[in-house]
């Protein structure tokens, strides 16, 4: 951080630091309703894990949560059923997802501060258009899109899913970053332009560090989104060696003959760990606010 | 289209002679965003928008045929019951799930053990996303011998198939919604965050309530990310596919009582080879969605509060 | 396409669909010859098919044995989900792109030959032989008198009876040579009633398009006519749903609900598979994987019949799934090679097994019979046994999703929104309507 943005933002003690006393009875009251609620939140997740410990036939012959015996193998047989060790589409996956996130937080962060911030002619106009970009359905998209990336030769590599998130073609980012930006108080931004500090400065010393929680919001989400995105990674990616972990596990499943329901799910539970751990990581940062400073 | 009144405002600074514009910074910053919209977004819009005046079934080349599959739309009665289940999703599962993601965002932002643990459990449906383990994951929930009609057992409820059920299916869907409020709740914490801290000690110093210190501080402060949320929940709510398709196992059933718009859209484009209708539908679809933001664009003018 | 030919072209080019679709439309002509040598150059071929893991494992041996025969020619499998696969099928061949070698369905065989998708067989004759698959099977995959796709296996409408809960509710395993759609309801009545309801006698269908190809084919019509027109009598599709109905309403078949339920969910979750339904309607191919997912013993019963003209000759062979070659594929002639291996050789048929269906080359099924496990031996036996008719006409061109809008109408009718006589003019309706719009 530098000198000009410590001037500006220094910090004071957060509500969290001081917590209000609190009635004991209420307290308790209040942590039985969260627990009992996120046990039925948890209900299916739980089930998924209980079903991959538990051999294939017994899956659904079997109701309840309740485990009569562990069995680990279908971790094992899942990691090997299909043509590559499933590390293999857990680490393409990780190579669209870290593309798709650096392509987000740069592209989406520049066109989200432009629009914030600075005036220029026609932003109505392409603040309209940027919104209306998310409203049309993939799925009339994928064709002409497919045809177009085809002949770039772009089939069957990550460059169709990366490339466009580096041309912040994510306009749900970039209107949440707009909101975010907005937000922020304008005396922070004059106070650096009276210091002289241009657009590329105030945006890189005062803006970006100001809004850290709407960057791992950002990052969070491109994360998970990606990881789980099905639809674009099953058109693009032919060749099984490009599989990523959605297309993968939905290899698993045939509905007119006896699905490996043991390894699919062990599998799913293998590929929800990276994104538990993302989340795990990521939420400290969204709790790094401007709350922790004291502004005004 | 949309987003006109509201950037009027975006316009005008407060006070102060109006700023002289900067649209050399702006091409700069926003260079990236214009390639990506002419280079890969453009054309594949272009296209879909002239495919929605043609017949083209993917294999052979599409054939102009007018306003044909406009016309069509007036007669469709797979798609009026196709609109009806989306308004009522949209209607019923965006206030809920909004509701429900804020509520829960206030309970978890401050001021109580076990932070982390609450938001990573509430988080943890959302991950699941899309993954085919939802299917049958619902059905552990609401099918015939689910939990929740265990849990009616218990009280001596008879209860029933609700997902395969025409009359309770959509219910289990929004239901379904309601589960992944993750993001907006992420969102909303986020947005919280930058609520400084010392509004709500100077209330308390002036002895406002909870009450008086969520409606004056809370919700303007965070007015622009509930508008944020609001305004992408009902695009993506309209937009809604991959649950239903994966619960009904992409028919939209029993009796298309789960068909939402982009599921049937997605029927007649990939399993009826009807891809010049369905980029017809798509566009009809998006002067829907475009209507309602512009409507909350126009509305945000009267709640929504930015300190620009 | 006639006259629209050239407006299409414009348009196409327009749009810069480009030259892919422009080629489509004349038809023919990957710029590969189907009928040339087999190169000796390095040549690379592109396969596609959706299964499960245990059919990507075996397919995969399958083209390791190839190439191991052929070491100029490298064939890269891409393995999809059912839904994921057509998606991405329809894609791929709206972009010119689509795969060599193409695992194809019975639903969408038309629908992609009629509009110049696949390449004729016939064509590839000197590299593809079919002198062992029956020809009945081989017309299966005839649209318009050509050759376009070549099942890989057969299998035939079958009731998997679950001989172990009949046992223990002391009711005997019905004579399936004589037994009637009466004796059905009959006996499942007793199942419902000896188990308290916990299990039903029957599992309903009325899902899939086996159940009303034969129910039409009993009562001496057809499902659709040669010209590909809907000609099953709206009367007979009626009592079709009526039956079901009598099923639910009396207790012989579960809540309409839970039908439902089972109907979308997979195999695994079915009441056959969890022994929960004594009776159900199923491919004699899917025994084995029933079996598996049930742990009791369950026998094919050849379905009832009301002994109507039509009854004897009802029951046909459903190709399990063809091959099919791309029209627009670079190497046809290797693409039939590698097809007629899949098809014709043992080596491929001891790795593939049954996995497509009992294979639908008779020497490569006798080859291959020893190793069957005994739910597929009993698979093929009934299959032997079976009196079969002629096989229907493929599903025309436009009716692909005949399943989506059947599973529709049998809800509507089993929920009570619609009679039986409304569902049956309904559905005629509405799927004619598909097929004249295609």
């Amino acid at each position: 951080m530098t000198d000009l943005q410590e001037r500006v933002v220094a910090p004071i003690p957060t509500v969290e630091k001081a917590p209000r006393v609190r009635n004991p009875a209420r307290s308790l009251a209040k942590h039985t309703g969260l627990i009992l609620l996120a046990l039925i939140m948890l209900y299916p997740v739980l089930w998924m894990v209980v079903s991959s410990l538990r051999p294939n036939s017994e899956i659904f012959r079997s109701p309840g949560i309740v485990l009569d015996s562990l069995q680990t193998g279908n971790y094992g047989e899942g990691w090997n059923a299909l043509s590559a060790p499933f590390s293999h589409f857990l680490i393409n996956s990780g190579i669209v997802v870290l593309g798709c996130i650096i392509g987000n937080l740069v592209s989406c962060s520049m066109a989200a501060y432009a629009f914030a911030r600075l005036e220029f002619t026609g932003k109505k106009l392409w603040f309209a258009i940027m919104l209306g970009t998310i409203m049309l359905p993939i799925h009339v998209i994928i064709v002409p899109q497919y045809i177009m990336f085809s002949q770039l030769g772009w089939v069957n590599t990550f460059l169709p899913l990366i490339v466009p998130k580096l041309l912040a073609t994510d306009a749900f980012f970039v209107f949440l970053m707009v909101q975010f930006i907005r937000g922020l108080p304008k005396e922070l931004d004059e106070a650096a332009r009276i210091d002289g500090a241009g657009h590329p400065r105030i945006f890189l010393q005062v803006i970006l560090p100001l809004m850290l929680p709407a960057l791992a919001t950002t990052t969070i989400f491109t994360f998970i989104w990606t990881w789980n995105d099905f639809f674009s990674q099953l058109i693009y990616l032919t060749d099984p060696e490009m599989y990523t972990v959605p297309v993968a596990l939905r290899s698993f499943v045939d509905a007119t003959v006896a699905t490996s329901w043991g390894s699919m799910f062990a599998m799913s539970v293998v590929s929800l760990l990276p994104i538990f751990l993302a989340f795990l990581i990521g939420q400290r940062y969204l709790i790094k606010g401007i709350a922790t400073t004291g502004i005004k | 289209m949309s987003a006109i009144g509201e950037l009027q405002r975006l316009n005008t600074t407060t006070g102060g002679p109006p700023r002289k514009k900067d649209n050399r910074a702006a091409f700069v910053f926003l260079l990236p965003w214009f390639a990506g919209l002419v280079l890969i977004t453009a054309g594949p819009v272009a296209a879909s928008f002239v495919l929605g005046f043609t017949d083209y079934n993917l294999i052979q080349p599409p054939e102009f045929s007018g306003v044909e599959n406009f016309q069509r739309m007036l007669s469709d009665e797979r798609l009026h019951q196709a609109l009806a289940v989306t308004f009522k999703y949209v209607f019923i599962s965006v206030p809920l799930q909004l509701a429900a993601a804020l509520g829960l965002a206030m309970l978890l932002d401050r001021g109580l053990r076990g932070l982390a643990f609450y938001r990573s459990a509430f988080y943890l449906p959302s991950l699941l996303g899309s993954s085919v383990a939802i299917a049958v994951l619902w059905r552990q929930i609401f099918g015939a011998d689910g939990l929740f009609n265990q849990a009616l057992g218990l009280v001596g409820i008879e209860g029933r198939g609700w997902i395969s059920d025409p009359d309770t299916a959509l219910s289990t869907l929004i239901v379904l919604n309601v589960w992944t409020f993750g993001a907006p709740m992420v969102i909303f914490l986020a947005g919280l965050r930058q609520i400084p801290a010392m509004y709500y000690e100077a209330a308390s110093v002036d002895g406002a309530g909870k009450a008086t210190q969520f409606r004056k501080i809370t919700i303007p402060l965070l007015s622009p990310i509930i508008f944020f949320n609001l305004v992408l929940q009902i695009i993506h709510a309209f937009q809604s596919f991959t649950q239903a398709f994966v619960v009904s196992g992409g028919s939209g059933g029993p009796s298309d009582s789960t068909l939402f718009y982009t599921l049937y859209l997605y029927q007649r484009g990939f399993h009826n080879f009807d891809m010049g209708y369905a980029s017809a539908l798509a566009w009809l679809l998006l002067l829907i969605i475009a209507a309602f933001t512009a409507v909350n664009f126009w509305a945000a003018k009267r709640w929504v509060f930015y300190d620009d | 396409m006639q006259n629209g030919m050239s407006r299409r072209s414009l348009l196409s080019l327009g749009l810069g669909l480009g030259a892919a679709t422009t080629l489509a439309a004349c038809g023919g002509g990957g710029g590969g010859d189907a009928g040339g040598e087999i190169s000796k150059d390095a040549v690379k071929l592109r396969f596609t098919w959706w299964g499960s893991d245990a059919r990507h494992k075996r397919t995969q041996q399958a083209i390791d044995l190839f190439t191991k025969k052929y070491p100029n020619i490298t064939v890269s499998g891409e393995f999809k989900e059912w839904n994921g696969y057509w998606d991405s099928l329809a894609t791929t061949v709206a972009a010119n792109d689509a795969p060599d070698i193409i695992q194809m369905d019975e639903l969408y065989l038309a629908s992609y030959a009629e509009r110049g998708a696949l390449l004729d067989l016939k064509t590839a004759e000197k590299h593809l032989k079919t002198a062992d698959i029956d020809g009945e099977a081989l017309k299966t995959g005839q649209v318009d008198g050509k050759q376009y796709a070549i099942p890989t296996g057969v299998a035939a409408y079958s009731i998997v009876a679950n001989t172990d809960l009949l046992a223990q509710y002391k009711i005997p395993v019905p004579d399936d040579s004589t037994w009637t759609w009466d004796d059905l309801k009959r006996i499942g009545v007793e199942v419902s009633k000896a188990s308290g309801g916990k299990v039903t006698g029957v599992q309903s269908w009325g899902f899939d398009s086996g159940g009303i190809n034969i129910w039409a084919r009993q009562a001496g019509a057809t499902l659709y006519d040669d010209a590909g027109k809907v000609s099953i009598p709206p009367e007979v599709l009626a009592n079709y749903w009526q039956y079901l109905l009598d099923l639910a309403k009396n207790g012989i078949a579960p809540a309409p609900s839970v039908t439902v339920e089972r109907a979308s969910a997979p195999l695994d979750q079915s009441g056959t598979a969890t022994n929960t339904s004594a009776f159900g309607t199923w491919w004699n191919t899917q025994l084995t994987s029933l079996a598996a997912a049930s742990g009791q013993n369950l026998k094919l019963l050849k379905l009832p019949t009301n002994g109507q003209p039509g009854a004897a000759t009802a029951p046909y062979y459903k190709p399990s799934m063809f091959w099919s070659v791309s029209s627009r594929s670079k190497h046809p002639a290797e693409a039939a090679l590698f097809v007629d291996f899949l098809l014709n050789t043992t080596e491929a048929g001891e790795v593939l097994l049954t996995d497509r269906g009992l294979p639908a080359n008779a020497t490569v099924r006798t080859a291959i019979t020893p190793k069957l496990t005994a739910t597929d031996k009993a698979a093929a036996d009934y299959l032997g046994a079976l009196q079969v008719g002629p096989a229907p006409r493929v599903t025309p061109n436009g009716a692909s999703s005949i399943e989506t809008i059947l599973k529709r109408h049998t809800e509507e009718v089993l929920f009570e929104r619609q009679t039986p006589q409304q569902a049956a003019a309904g559905f005629i309706k509405e799927l004619q309507a598909e097929i004249d719009a295609a």
